[in-house]
């Protein structure tokens, strides 16, 4: 292997691991404080849906410690954090439309003051119906948009002349980021009214805009800077109430505030995962194979508009998983709803809208007594035939029968099928159930101009660099992969690489740390960057040592080689330096190939896909509902990995993130619209024992990317949440024992062990 | 000798705080004052594990180490222990400890940020066990909750510890560290901060003087329900008694008949004991709350705070337990059955505590437990079910049951109890007898569980322990 193989594909751990284990590894809450500075604590609405007659607020200013407290009368600009459209006021004028929403800010000489503090409120309210659910916010049609119609041939007559129907409807839950950070910001006033914001935000160049507009002044005022975030998962992606609420503080007092919400505020004030309720009526021929399919699907949008709209758009592109539908209909709901405004978390909407999909396809093979996976695979997209998509995208890259047919055989699905059933005659009260699930993910924002990234290269005279980026490192190991590329591009190895704190000052209007395009787009603008000093560097050594040849230099080994001449990398820079050439570079891409008419819902959204599979077996108790995930295997396409243990990390911690997602974990609101899970005692994410007990994770082994992406590489970011769609069905499977496979079971997710016992005794009582 | 000083080891010297605030958690001493910033506030509950520090103490001449939730835990019970943080573990030539050099070779960080707590209880459990199997890990981290990584590298990391030979600096340090804790054993604390009290007496006859004087007083047995009051409720606690310096409380003794267990014994050290007795209270028990919760948690606060979703509490309520309560003159003898009167209210008056619990043997019984929850560990339990039966000839002669979060007590199932006696031990019988849960019970619904659900629960775990006796055959998925 040479050099270059060896960095590109060495499994390097994170580059703060080491600093990770030590408690070496600065967090915003970390970063040593001004000696002035003040505590923030938000005081938020009791009620999910009133007029404010009156808050009163005289005992929080005279509570101990109490410096100052901001109203929306204190805010000189813009009173809304909402990123594309408005409707989250910071402090609403006169109705809260959500149980949490800010009402107003206090600055204190410590945490704990400042948080006794604003419950010393005195706020009367008026109470008003709140709308919690997508149900009633349905029947009162209370919607944010006009209801979206994307329609793909004539599904009612296909429907209507196939030999089979089914009819039904399908929910799946939300779900709490629980990033293991909290919000927390950190604001320091400097001169001339500008503020240097550290934040733990997955989006420093809209906190930088949201703040300036707020305070009514330029965004070159504000700098936003951020080392890395404890955790992100789309929960940091807008939720910029924190940072400007600590900002507005900062404004007033003068001084620095540190704003750290408390887990219970984060969970009550912050917005969530989408709640999805959808209705079906699908044709089918006998081989299960699908002619029509209509569907309605209505999501819990919460109270303003966020990124909803983008969200269901997902759902609506994902609504075909790895499905050829040549006939389709989807009606699209946006349900405003008294709660915390959902939000963006990892899939993004296209797990819910494959959430629908797969369960379609379960009860088809149920109802036809079929092995699901068998009508799962004769519905996939084919390779030249049936690979349009519903938006009119062709799909050239398509891997999904063959990582089905490798992941079939690693994982003996056949044989353990058999078993199974075998298994479920013999056990009266415990039952298996296997299920086998693939996952088509787009790779792109699909709001096209999001596709951009930049970043700045510097070479130092001593042969060191360092290197800004627009992405945030929050876990998943971007600066890591991408100092790996820079280190790669200039032949060094990776200790002679820096890379620092994301910061608004040195990479401009950069894009959030989502869509899992992080390292795509980042990856490639820092590449851009080192091309452009690199040429520097060819044409001065060119020049200076009269070279004349066309062959391209190669970089490695800390050496550049032109032919048979190469120069020491250390003593080049040194020379050049001297010999006045620039060092430094900024760097820019933009995602090639891409469009979308959103109005037609037609186009090429995405610039490739990413595409994975995975079995899982899982054991249920019938007298409990209790389960275990006994065995998972995967094999998932990343590409041509950077850095294949990263990659690794993020399919096995994503899997379990679904998991979660689809079993344990349940948000609930009470009738008045009150959160009633807002704690790690009450909302249950998974534990160390819910790892599946055996745990096989394949990299997809011919994996390459057909489009030109850093290192052919495929992000791994979002797409393997879905393989957990798996455990769902397996646990569906699991309950259809019960009838011997007769009836198809009523389950919705998250498939809490209550739920799983309320399917097992309906399926039983009608048999 | 009264003090209001408490001292500890930190980085091998003995460590003095003149009269610290009581109500502070050791959490935010050591961010906000030691300025050691590497552990973290994940959620000031205990339910997360960021916070996680070890501390070492001395245990039969012998440095035990324990895992705690720093975030609810006071500044005050520090006294007497070796501190250690994250930032510690670093050898003295600058290299990785073991466990951390696990932590970084087999990739268990993503974001990183639950990674000090997680390396602090990998930490404790390398210290604590020489052969670290799957049980193992499971029960050191199940309080350890991580977002990103799923696990995996984290339990691989655990494994390649397993009979590791090295000798850290801990061991190496460990006679002087033994010698700094004997140094600083002696002390009786009692603090006076701006109004604020708190007393950690050695003496069972210091405890009654101080709580004649202090009858309102909150009494910090573990406290890891108590903390929760300034943690989350954002309550002053104006005055604190708290009995773990009181050795004389700390024991389980074990007669022909029963087993005693102090007020101040740690779940933990229960959980171990009751293993050889009641396999079930020992499942259960590994289930309630994590390691760091059951290292300080005490079954006696378990009593006290009387939740209705105490999972020891119908397990108690079926073995028959007996609550040896200490007053201000003697000591009354209460049945646990006829101890908690309402929603988080018992017999225990002001000015009283509890000495001990008294566990009877029951031979001959059958004793099944089961706790159902939606997530296995560190959870509080929907329903927890306990049955004790006596089987005569087939004859039921002897039906003790009760059920946890069906009720706002723990209570017994009388009329499911009164049917089952005198009954054949068949399933016809307990197919009969479960109808009667609605008698017996009419739980609520909450974020836990629906009504529903707990009563269709609570039925089919009587029909459970039918069919495992029965059967004599576990029927669990998590065994």
């Amino acid at each position: 292997m040479n050099n270059e193989e060896i960095i590109k594909n060495q499994s390097i751990p994170h580059d703060s691991a080491t600093k990770h284990v030590s408690g070496l590894a600065d967090y915003t809450d970390d970063i040593s404080e001004p000696f002035n500075t003040l505590y923030g604590a938000i005081g938020w609405s009791k009620k999910a849906h009133a007029k404010i007659k009156k808050i009163d607020l005289r005992d929080v200013k005279t509570s101990e410690g109490v410096i100052s407290v901001v109203t929306f009368n204190d805010i000189p600009g813009r009173n809304d954090v909402g990123p594309v459209f408005d409707g989250d006021p910071i402090f609403p004028k006169s109705k809260v439309e959500y149980f949490g929403q800010p009402l107003f800010a206090v600055a204190a000489t410590s945490n704990e003051l400042a948080r006794k503090a604003v419950l010393k409120a005195k706020v009367v309210y008026q109470d008003l119906k709140p709308i919690v659910t997508i149900e009633e916010a349905l029947k009162k049609n209370n919607l944010l948009f006009d209801p979206r119609i994307i329609k793909k041939g004539d599904p009612q007559n296909k429907i209507n002349k196939s030999k089979n129907k089914l009819k039904g409807s399908f929910n799946t839950g939300s779900q709490e980021h629980f990033y293991l950070e909290g919000q927390v910001c950190l604001v320091v006033p400097k001169e001339d009214n500008n503020l240097l914001v550290y934040s733990s935000t997955q989006h420093p160049s809209e906190t930088q805009q949201i703040i300036a507009k707020m305070l009514k002044q330029k965004s070159n005022s504000i700098t936003v800077m951020v080392r890395r975030i404890g955790g992100g998962f789309g929960g940091k992606e807008t939720n910029f109430m924190t940072s400007a609420i600590c900002a507005l503080l900062s404004h007033k007092t003068k001084q620095p505030i540190k704003l750290r919400l408390d887990r219970d505020d984060d969970i009550i004030i912050t917005g969530k995962r989408h709640d999805f309720y959808s209705e079906y009526e699908v044709g089918f021929n006998d081989n299960g194979k699908i002619n029509g399919l209509k569907l309605k699907l209505a999501s819990k949008c919460g109270m303003s508009p966020d990124l909803s709209y983008a969200i269901n758009e997902r759902a609506l592109l994902h609504i075909d998983n790895a499905y050829y539908l040549s006939d389709l209909e989807v009606k699209n709901y946006l349900c405003k709803t008294n709660t915390s405004s959902s939000t963006a978390f990892r899939g993004f909407g296209g797990n819910q809208g494959m959430m629908a999909i797969e369960n379609i396809l379960d009860n088809v093979a149920r109802y036809l007594k079929k092995d699901p996976s068998g009508i799962r695979k004769i519905n996939f997209y084919g390779q030249n035939k049936r690979n349009i998509t519903h938006y009119g995208m062709k799909i050239n890259d398509n891997v999904i029968q063959e990582i089905f047919q490798s992941l079939l055989n690693k994982s003996n699905y056949k044989k353990r099928y058999e078993k199974i059933k075998k298994f479920n005659l013999k056990n009266k009260f415990k039952k298996k159930g296997i299920a086998l699930t693939p996952v088509k993910f787009g790779i792109s924002f699909t709001t096209i101009h999001l596709n951009q990234a930049g970043a700045l290269v510097h070479i130092y005279t001593d042969g060191s660099v360092h290197l800004n980026h627009g992405g945030i490192e929050m876990g998943q190991g971007t600066h890591t992969k991408i100092a790996q590329l820079v280190a790669n591009s200039f032949g060094l190895p990776f200790e002679k690489v820096q890379i620092s704190s994301t910061n608004t000052s040195k990479v401009p209007n950069t894009s959030a740390s989502a869509a899992s395009s992080t390292t795509d787009l980042n990856g490639a603008a820092t590449l851009n960057a080192a091309d452009k000093i690199k040429s520097n560097l060819n044409n001065f050594i060119k020049k200076k040592y009269n070279i004349f040849s066309k062959i391209e230099p190669v970089y490695k080994n800390e050496n550049i080689y032109f032919g048979n001449r190469s120069f020491e990398f250390k003593e080049i820079i040194q020379e050049a330096y001297l010999n006045r050439i620039s060092l430094s570079s900024s760097g820019f891409y933009s995602t090639p190939k891409i469009n979308f008419d959103k109005q037609k819902f037609k186009g090429r959204p995405f610039y490739y896909f990413c595409y994975g599979a995975a079995v899982t077996e899982v054991t249920i108790d019938t007298l409990t509902g209790e389960n275990i995930v006994d065995r998972v295997d995967i094999v998932h396409d990343a590409g041509n990995a950077i850095n294949p243990a990263l990659e690794l990390g993020q399919i096995e911690g994503g899997f379990v993130q679904g998991q979660g997602w689809l079993t344990i974990e349940e948000i609930v609101w009470d009738n008045s619209g009150k959160l009633k899970t807002f704690s790690p005692s009450t909302y249950k994410i998974p534990a160390i024992s819910d790892t599946p007990k055996k745990f096989n994770v394949e990299i997809f082994k011919k994996g390459s990317n057909v489009e030109n992406v850093v290192n052919k590489q495929k992000t791994t970011g979002e797409p393997p949440l879905m393989l957990a769609m798996s455990v769902f069905f397996a646990i569906k499977d699991a309950i259809a024992s019960v009838s011997n496979y007769e009836k198809i079971p009523e389950l919705d997710a998250p498939a809490t062990p209550e739920k799983i016992l309320m399917s097992v005794n309906k399926l039983k009582n009608t048999i | 000798m009264v003090s209001n000083v408490i001292q500890f080891i930190f980085k091998n010297k003995i460590f003095k705080i003149e009269n610290p605030d009581p109500n502070k958690t050791i959490l935010n001493y050591v961010r906000d004052d030691l300025k050691k910033t590497g552990t973290k506030e994940g959620c000031a509950e205990g339910g997360c594990g960021a916070c996680t520090i070890v501390l070492g103490e001395i245990k039969n001449n012998k440095l035990i180490y324990k895992p705690i939730n720093s975030c609810i835990s006071f500044l005050p019970t520090l006294n007497g222990k070796h501190l250690i943080l994250v930032e510690d573990l670093i050898e003295e030539n600058n290299k990785l400890h073991p466990v951390q050099e696990a932590m970084v070779k087999f990739h268990g960080s993503q974001c990183g940020f639950c990674t000090p707590g997680f390396t602090m209880s990998l930490f404790s459990m390398y210290k604590s066990n020489t052969s670290i199997t799957n049980d193992v890990i499971d029960e050191a981290l199940s309080g350890n909750l991580c977002r990103c990584t799923g696990y995996r590298p984290i339990i691989d990391a655990a494994k390649s510890l397993n009979k590791k030979k090295y000798q850290d600096k801990f061991k190496k340090n460990q006679n002087k560290t033994i010698g700094l804790l004997k140094k600083i054993k002696n002390t009786e604390v009692e603090i006076n901060k701006n109004g604020k009290k708190y007393f950690a007496p050695k003496t069972i006859i210091n405890l009654k003087k101080i709580l004649k004087k202090y009858p309102d007083a909150k009494i910090l047995s573990g406290g890891t329900d108590l903390s929760l009051e300034v943690t989350k409720f954002r309550k002053e606690l104006k005055t604190i008694i708290s009995l773990n310096s009181i050795e004389k409380l700390n024991f389980i003794k074990k007669s022909k008949s029963s087993i005693e267990i102090g007020a101040t014994t740690s779940l933990f050290d229960f959980q171990n004991f009751i293993k050889n007795y009641y396999v079930d209270f020992h499942d259960v028990l590994k289930r309630y709350g994590s390691l760091q919760i059951r290292h300080v948690g005490t079954i006696a606060g378990n009593i006290a705070t009387a939740s209705p979703i105490g999972d020891t509490l119908p397990l108690l309520l079926t073995l028959d337990a007996k609550v040896v309560v200490q007053g201000v003159n003697q000591k009354k003898i209460f049945s646990i059955n006829e101890f908690f009167i309402s929603y988080r209210r018992t017999k225990l008056r002001k000015g009283e505590f509890i000495y001990s619990i008294k566990i009877p043997f029951n031979k001959g019984n059958i004793f099944k437990a089961y706790k159902i929850s939606k997530r296995f560990d560190d959870d509080i339990s929907s329903v927890c079910g306990s049955f004790s039966f006596l089987i005569k000839k087939n004859k039921i002669t002897k039906a003790v049951i009760a059920y946890g979060g069906m009720s706002e007590i723990p209570k017994r199932a009388s009329a499911i109890e009164k049917k089952l006696i005198n009954s054949d031990f068949s399933e016809n019988t307990f197919s009969k007898a479960l109808y009667l849960i609605d008698r017996d019970f009419s739980p609520i619904d909450d974020m836990r569980a629906s009504r529903n659900y707990r009563l269709t629960v609570a039925k089919n775990l009587l029909l459970k322990a039918f069919y495992e006796i029965n059967n004599k055959k576990i029927i669990r998925v998590n065994s």
